[in-house]
């Protein structure tokens, strides 16, 4: 452990090192996406189960929500890189067990999401839909989703937001992500400090300028509201 | 007008409850084909409720309703219909018959031509641009030619019911609904769209037109419908109804003429 009065900056390390990190960061923003994609799949499948007619249904999909949301992501994911492989003999990739432990939490989250979007839609749309000989399907494609997904956006970027800095925790077992590679870098160079601060100011850039998207589509989506 | 003797639709022995309050009562009525019938009577009688099971948006859980004595209920054994292909066989009965709602529904996130279009497309199954054909046509004829393209937000209440108007129409359906469709507007706007509702009675299609606009019901309707309580009081051509003796049909047109 070094102590402050001794640590030298070198930002060199950076001009040098920064190739690695930015492969670190293309696994991290792949495994988010993948993640993220997954979380979407589980997200509708659960939010439709919450909103089923069927109370058992809706009682299951409730409860996988619940718990799904109550499990630490470090621990989800050793469940399913160590859990899976010891118990089922069954061996999935560092990549596979990070995708599908965000998938999985990122998925409760947005099924509560969906569930919200979709009630935001006035029932009268539905039936508006309906009445022109629409069928549910058809409904549902060009008629409740088109206007949840206004409603559904702003909290989906934040689940993906939260996701991004999730995905640091495959480092945990042996993805090399940008934490990865900023630990493994700074044990050759010593520099942990210059390396962890780029880590952090391109994930700050990066929720940015996701943030700043996010303004100018809701802007340009938001001209017609969710009313009939 | 072009109205005929043929029945056209039969509801017959219709109930719906919902809870234990009893929307409907045992409803039974007949609509010719070209006719044009009022549904009037006060809140919470019943009139839209009625007119919402005609297309089956709401479900009637006893009783029967035809059209052209084809039954939508009922299958050749006397059970209820229902399942999925039942579902989905409701889809081209319900583009058959038009409805336009108190609360307009038009589509927010599509134009106006593209509310008018939707139907013809992907129910219709007719090409974009022929859709689109028709759909301008329908736009122009509710005076809403220069106004196409606009989205719904940047239309008022009346504008937004005459392209709620034209999107039914453009169906070519056979049968029209209509509820309380002035109901949602500002005042000055309700005589343009009762306008639009008159010229439409005069090309002959069938209309069920539930409304508090009793002055216009009168004008317009062949028969009048009063309900009260989930029943039918009465039904009568505007004259015989003006004239009514039924103290309850006669308490309600006073109170509101």
């Amino acid at each position: 452990m070094m102590s402050n009065s001794n640590y030298k900056f070198d930002w060199n390390v950076i001009e040098k090192y920064w190739p690695e990190i930015l492969k670190g960061l293309i696994i991290t923003i792949q495994i988010s996406l993948a993640g993220m994609a997954f979380s979407i799949l589980l997200g509708i499948c659960l939010a439709n189960g919450k909103l089923s007619n069927n109370l058992l249904i809706v009682r299951i999909s409730s409860s996988i929500t619940e718990l799904f949301r109550s499990i630490p992501l470090f621990v989800l994911l050793f469940w399913i890189y160590y859990g899976f492989s010891l118990k089922f003999n069954f061996a999935l990739t560092e990549f596979e067990a990070g995708v599908l432990a965000l998938g999985i939490t990122g998925g409760a989250y947005m099924a509560e999401v969906f569930r919200a979007g979709l009630l935001a839609v006035p029932i009268g749309q539905l039936e508006a839909a309906y009445a022109i000989g629409l069928s549910k399907m058809q409904s549902s494609m060009f008629i409740i989703f088109p206007q949840a997904i206004r409603i559904i956006i702003p909290p989906m970027v934040n689940i993906y937001i939260g996701l991004l800095k999730g995905a640091t925790i495959v480092s945990v077992i042996g993805v090399s992500d940008m934490i990865y590679v900023a630990r493994y870098v700074s044990l050759e160079t010593f520099a942990p400090f210059e390396l962890y601060s780029l880590v952090g100011i391109i994930f700050i850039s990066l929720t940015l300028s996701i943030s700043g998207f996010v303004y100018l589509l809701e802007r340009k989506l938001g001209r017609s509201k969710v009313d009939g | 007008m072009n109205r005929t003797t043929e029945s056209y639709i039969e509801i017959i022995n219709l109930s719906k409850s919902f809870g234990s309050h009893k929307v409907l009562d045992n409803i039974n009525l007949t609509v010719n084909r070209g006719e044009v019938v009022a549904i009037i009577g006060p809140s919470g009688s019943g009139k839209s409720t009625l007119l919402r099971c005609l297309n089956f948006l709401t479900r009637s859980e006893s009783g029967e309703i035809k059209f052209q004595n084809r039954s939508w209920s009922l299958n050749s054994e006397g059970k209820r219909y229902k399942g999925k292909k039942y579902e989905k066989s409701l889809s081209e009965l319900r583009s058959e018959v038009g409805m336009v709602f108190q609360n307009f529904n038009v589509f927010p996130h599509k134009t106006a031509v593209q509310n008018v279009e939707l139907g013809l497309i992907k129910v219709r199954k007719m090409t974009k641009n022929s859709a689109r054909e028709i759909a301008i046509k329908k736009l122009e004829q509710v005076g809403l030619g220069d106004k196409i393209n606009q989205y719904p937000d940047k239309l008022s209440g009346g504008q937004k019911q005459r392209v709620a108007i034209a999107r039914a129409l453009a169906l070519e359906p056979r049968v029209m609904l209509f509820d309380e469709v002035t109901s949602s507007l500002d005042p000055e706007l309700v005589g343009g769209i009762l306008e639009e509702i008159r010229r439409l009675a005069n090309t002959g299609i069938t209309m069920l037109v539930v409304t508090h606009e009793m002055g216009f019901a009168f004008q317009v309707a062949h028969r009048i419908v009063f309900m009260d309580s989930g029943k039918i009081v009465e039904v009568g051509t505007p004259d015989e109804i003006r004239n009514s003796q039924e103290p309850r049909t006669r308490a309600f047109l006073s109170a509101i003429l």
